[in-house]
């Protein structure tokens, strides 16, 4: 059996999460796993400790603790001020190697499932990925993962026996996260970052934003057809408050009310994303077979005998004029009850 | 794209390189059909792209290019549907459908065909059928349905449904009616269920021969070893690949091939059943309200792979006059004239912009009938006539294949 | 230019199941198939070829029943396959699995590019592709839906989509390029190709010695994560649950939904 680097009796007690950010905050998904090693760590009576890589980190090193982490190991340095899998591979290994956690979460984001492969492999341990549940075992610091395969057919419970840190990926979504609390007390720990600029191979040549779309990339969708007499404006709306994408059937598209790169179909784009929202879509097969992978999928038609009830997980049966804008207001609701 | 060379001569006109082994290809895949052209321009002026698109489909053009071994076209021989209307035509007997899988067939070893196709082989390649449906879900159309297994020492008929038919929603409903129907009617059938091959038409309508060839071989070794002798198939499209383009592949004749239609016009002519009249009150129990209670008009769509290709264009007109209480009344263009709906010769599975569709057409002489319902024969036509209807909104038609209305007519429930 | 492919044949999804008596899957008549991403990184690598020129090479581990499959690899451009097979490979996890795959790697020598689905149908781990790079000590190209290679074949640019918008990275060669699912049509098979492809002179079938794999790091002795229970999630046919109350009752629930999986 291959050993990792150091073992069950050498790790710490203590779930570590390694923390994104964008734009000077944690990202959604590190304050869900902060919430969830939390939970954990109070479970067991383990310490939470929180990964942060940046040019500077002050602030989000305070909302760390504020969710949940009793410390946070910092590193700041301008060849961090950008993701490259070089650096933050190097300096994450350093710290895992100091402070021998015993379980190292990651979001299963672009660049957390390529930080947390390499690691993996560094640090020559398990790794579960994409994982849907977590469970400590009490006394044994064992982790035991809820991990889905065969596009969710199967449910797997897996878990490694000595080796260490024991590395899962989340993915996002699955746990919520709790609202922070600025009182609470926690230490930061500056971690010194050795790094020359020869060190780092990979160049981001080109940063470009907001260009086209393309749906198959896309993790929600709210698709319009017919029913919408051309108002996509609704339904854009939405897709700007929860961050996804405007699809449309074929009939808009021809209608002129909205581009062709947006038309979902077996002539159009065939997409899986995780939600599909179908709004006055009859659901004929031909556009069906263009969104049937989604994860959860939604319809909303006036015709309770349409077919595209038959493909979906839940179905409303009403006017979609009507109910658009009262979805809109129940999530901006609660998107500011979360503030 | 490998064109020709273009050379400015003297007079600077440009003239095009003829390529001696291109037209060899062609004239070797199209049987020597392309020397019979005489450039009379009838086919461009028959093709039913003319009526919705500027500049026509240039069929003439395009052969003009494959007589000579001269690659002048482009992807417009993807717009072809395969309706062969042009043929129908043609003063010298040019089988100019043949011509355009040539070129098609070429365009494969190019690699040069519209996006998407490459992606509806692979489908059929992992899936066994053209939509990327999951395999073991062939059979659910018959969910508590019934049907039979087929046994060749039970059962006269092989029903053949078809990929189209079996996992699309709409046309499900087709495979039941007609499962319905043969039942009531006493004919010997039963199904290959969830092991029933792809036929492989749409890849012969898209022009690479070499694999259909593997696909039928597979598919005609699938219905020998079963013990296939009769066939009947749901789809125009099936019975077209399987009744003409098989005998290449089998070692004999194995199986007799017939559409549906034909199955059960025979037994309507030869008085071994008749059928009810129930129609009229089914229609009205399921609130078609514009159905005239005195008498139904009904007009229908001629399939091109049933009709003009094989000629059959009296077995569905039977089936509706056996009818009771229907008026059959033609449109436009029927028989052999018949306007193609637009979905053959692969174009199911490629875009046709808004204002190119010929159902929109087609609906719009359907309406002018005045009938009530829009009868087909072909889950294509079904499907394309269905979504121009939905389009133009109007309510005082519907689209129903055959199977349906007579389904209807014998009024069990369903 | 010498590419390598990595390509894992599966099990169709929505056919797979769980014997709940043995808790393992259930394989028999289940069909397979070229793992759906790993087509979208064969047609990437067969791209390169097409415009750099050089070798695509498929590199798989598993039974020789999946050769079939891997032929078709051949058929679409690839130039030759070779298959890890041995006993003690079975049973591995991302960990042994990436660690055989790059021994593979090293025993063909010279390779420039590493191409590999993002993840595959059956685990979805998504970890190989930096495993691997991990293991053979080289850059990657992650999540790329587009490439190229510079004038002198010493770097490679790959286009990677992230949250709003995309970058381009630039990374020394040998790397490793993991394919964003969906990002290109894969060719159909050259028919022309197809029997040469089909012949076994086209396949290298290598065991765990011909890498030279240590028995520690190969197999179950190689995995550190262990499946200690397995279930048939509940069916995936859809809920076809009619939402009940008011519109505004309704549009809470919708939006709670939303909420959470967004």
């Amino acid at each position: 059996m291959t050993l990792s680097l150091y073992d069950a009796r050498s790790a710490a007690d203590s779930i570590w999460v390694f923390l994104e950010q964008d734009r000077n905050s944690l990202t959604e998904i590190s304050l869900e796993l902060l919430a969830k090693g939390r939970q954990l760590a109070d479970q067991v009576g383990w310490k939470l400790g929180g990964l942060i890589l940046g040019i500077r980190n002050s602030e989000l090193c305070s909302e760390a603790v504020a969710h949940g982490a009793d410390e946070v190991w910092s590193a700041e340095h301008e060849l961090l001020e950008n993701f490259t899998i070089d650096a933050f591979s190097t300096i994450t290994f350093e710290m895992i190697m100091e402070g021998k956690p015993g379980v190292l979460l990651f979001g299963a984001t672009p660049d957390g499932r390529d930080l947390a492969g390499r690691l993996a492999v560094r640090l020559r341990t398990g790794l579960n990925a994409d994982c849907t549940g977590l469970r400590l075992r009490p006394g044994t610091g064992e982790l035991i993962c809820d991990v889905s395969g065969f596009g969710g057919g199967v449910l797997a419970l897996i878990e490694m026996g000595d080796h260490r840190p024991q590395i899962a990926t989340i993915r996002p979504g699955v746990f919520s996260k709790t609202q922070p609390d600025w009182k609470r007390l926690g230490e930061l720990i500056k971690f010194p970052v050795l790094l020359k600029a020869e060190d780092i191979q990979t160049r981001i040549v080109k940063k470009v934003s907001g260009e086209g779309v393309d749906l198959t990339q896309v993790s929600l969708i709210i698709a319009g057809g017919r029913g919408m007499g051309g108002d996509f404006g609704a339904l854009q709306k939405l897709a700007d408050i929860l961050g996804g994408e405007v699809g449309a059937t074929r009939p808009p598209v021809d209608d002129g009310y909205i581009e062709r790169e947006r038309q979902i179909g077996q002539t159009g784009v065939v997409c899986s994303p995780k939600i599909a929202l179908c709004c006055g879509i009859s659901g004929a097969f031909h556009f069906i077979v263009g969104v049937e992978k989604a994860d959860i999928f939604i319809a909303i038609n006036s015709d309770p005998s349409a077919p595209i009830f038959e493909h979906a997980d839940y179905c409303v049966v009403g006017d979609v004029h009507t109910i658009l804008p009262l979805i809109k207001e129940a999530l901006q609701t609660r998107l500011a009850e979360e503030i | 794209m490998q064109k020709s060379l273009e050379m400015m001569d003297q007079s600077g006109s440009n003239s095009y390189l003829i390529d001696e082994a291109l037209w060899e290809k062609i004239n070797e895949r199209a049987s020597g059909s392309a020397n019979l052209c005489f450039q009379c321009g009838e086919c461009t002026a028959v093709c039913p792209w003319g009526i919705v698109k500027e500049g026509s489909l240039k069929v003439r053009s395009i052969l003009r290019g494959a007589q000579l071994g001269v690659e002048d076209w482009d992807k417009e021989i993807w717009l072809c549907t395969n309706c062969i209307q042009c043929q129908s035509y043609c003063p010298r007997g040019v089988q100019i459908g043949d011509i355009f899988q040539a070129l098609r067939s070429l365009s494969w070893e190019n690699r040069e065909v519209e996006p998407g196709l490459p992606s509806m082989l692979w489908s059929i390649y992992w899936n066994d059928n053209p939509w990327s449906q999951p395999p073991s879900e062939r059979f659910n159309w018959a969910r508590g349905a019934n049907i039979p297994e087929f046994d060749c020492q039970e059962h006269e008929f092989l029903l053949y449904i078809g990929c189209t038919s079996a996992f699309d929603n709409r046309l499900q409903k087709v495979a039941q009616a007609l499962a319905r129907v043969l039942t009531a009617f006493g004919v010997s059938f039963g199904c290959l269920g969830v092991n029933e091959p792809c036929c492989g038409e749409s890849i012969k309508s898209v022009g690479h021969n070499p694999y259909f060839r593997e696909t039928a071989e597979s598919t005609a070794r699938i219905f020998t070893s079963a013990g296939v002798r009769k066939l009947m198939t749901l789809s125009p499209h099936c019975y077209d690949v399987f009744k003409n383009h098989y005998r290449t592949v089998l070692q004999e004749e194995s199986f007799e091939v017939f559409h549906y239609t034909q199955v059960l016009a025979e037994l309507l002519e030869n008085g071994k059943v008749s059928i009810p009249a129930g129609f009229i009150d089914r229609a009205l129990e399921n609130n078609y309200s514009w159905i005239d209670p005195d008498g139904v008009t009904i007009t229908f769509q001629d399939p091109c792979y049933l009709g003009r290709r094989n000629n059959e264009f009296q077995a569905p007109r039977t089936l509706i006059l056996g009818i009771p209480g229907i008026n059959l009344i033609e449109m436009e263009n029927h028989m052999q004239d018949g306007l193609c709906c637009g979905g053959g010769g692969g174009r199911m599975w490629l875009e046709t912009p808004s204002g190119e569709r010929f159902s929109d057409i087609r609906i719009k002489q359907a309406l002018e009938t005045g009938a009530s319902i829009l009868a087909t024969a072909c889950p294509f036509c079904l499907v394309c006539l269905e979504d121009s209807l939905n389009a133009l909104g109007k309510k005082n038609l519907f689209v129903l294949d055959i199977a349906e209305i007579v389904d209807m007519a014998i009024g069990q429930s369903g | 230019m010498k590419s390598v492919v990595c390509v894992k044949v599966v099990p169709k999804s929505e056919e797979v199941r769980v014997d709940p008596e043995t808790m393992s899957l259930i394989r028999d008549g289940v069909r397979s198939e070229i793992n759906p991403p790993d087509m979208n990184a064969l047609e990437m690598a067969l791209n390169i070829k097409d415009r750099y020129g050089g070798q695509v090479n498929i590199l798989s581990m598993g039974p020789p029943s999946f050769l079939p499959f891997l032929q078709a690899g051949v058929a679409m451009g690839a130039d030759h396959i070779y298959l890890l097979s041995d006993l003690v490979l079975a049973g591995a996890d991302t960990l042994a699995t990436t660690y055989t795959l790059s021994k593979g790697i090293r025993r063909l020598g010279d390779i420039d590019l590493i191409f590999c689905g993002e993840e595959s149908s059956d685990g979805a781990t998504g970890q190989v592709p930096s495993g691997l790079a991990e293991w053979l000590q080289i850059r990657g190209l992650f999540l790329t839906t587009e490439m190229e290679l510079d004038r002198n074949r010493l770097t490679a640019r790959g286009r990677r989509e992230v949250a709003s918008g995309y970058q381009i990275l630039e990374v020394p060669l040998p790397c490793v390029v993991s394919v964003k699912t969906a990002c290109n049509e894969p060719r159909f098979m050259d028919y022309a190709r197809k029997e040469w492809a089909f012949e076994r002179e086209r396949v290298t079938i290598w065991n765990a010695h011909d890498i030279d794999a240590d028995p520690e790091f190969i197999g179950v002795e190689g995995s550190p994560t262990v499946v200690s229970g397995l279930a048939q999630a509940p069916t995936r046919e859809r809920k076809r649950m009619f939402l009940e109350g008011s519109p505004l009752e309704i549009a809470g629930q919708i939006a709670e939904i939303l909420q959470k999986n967004s």
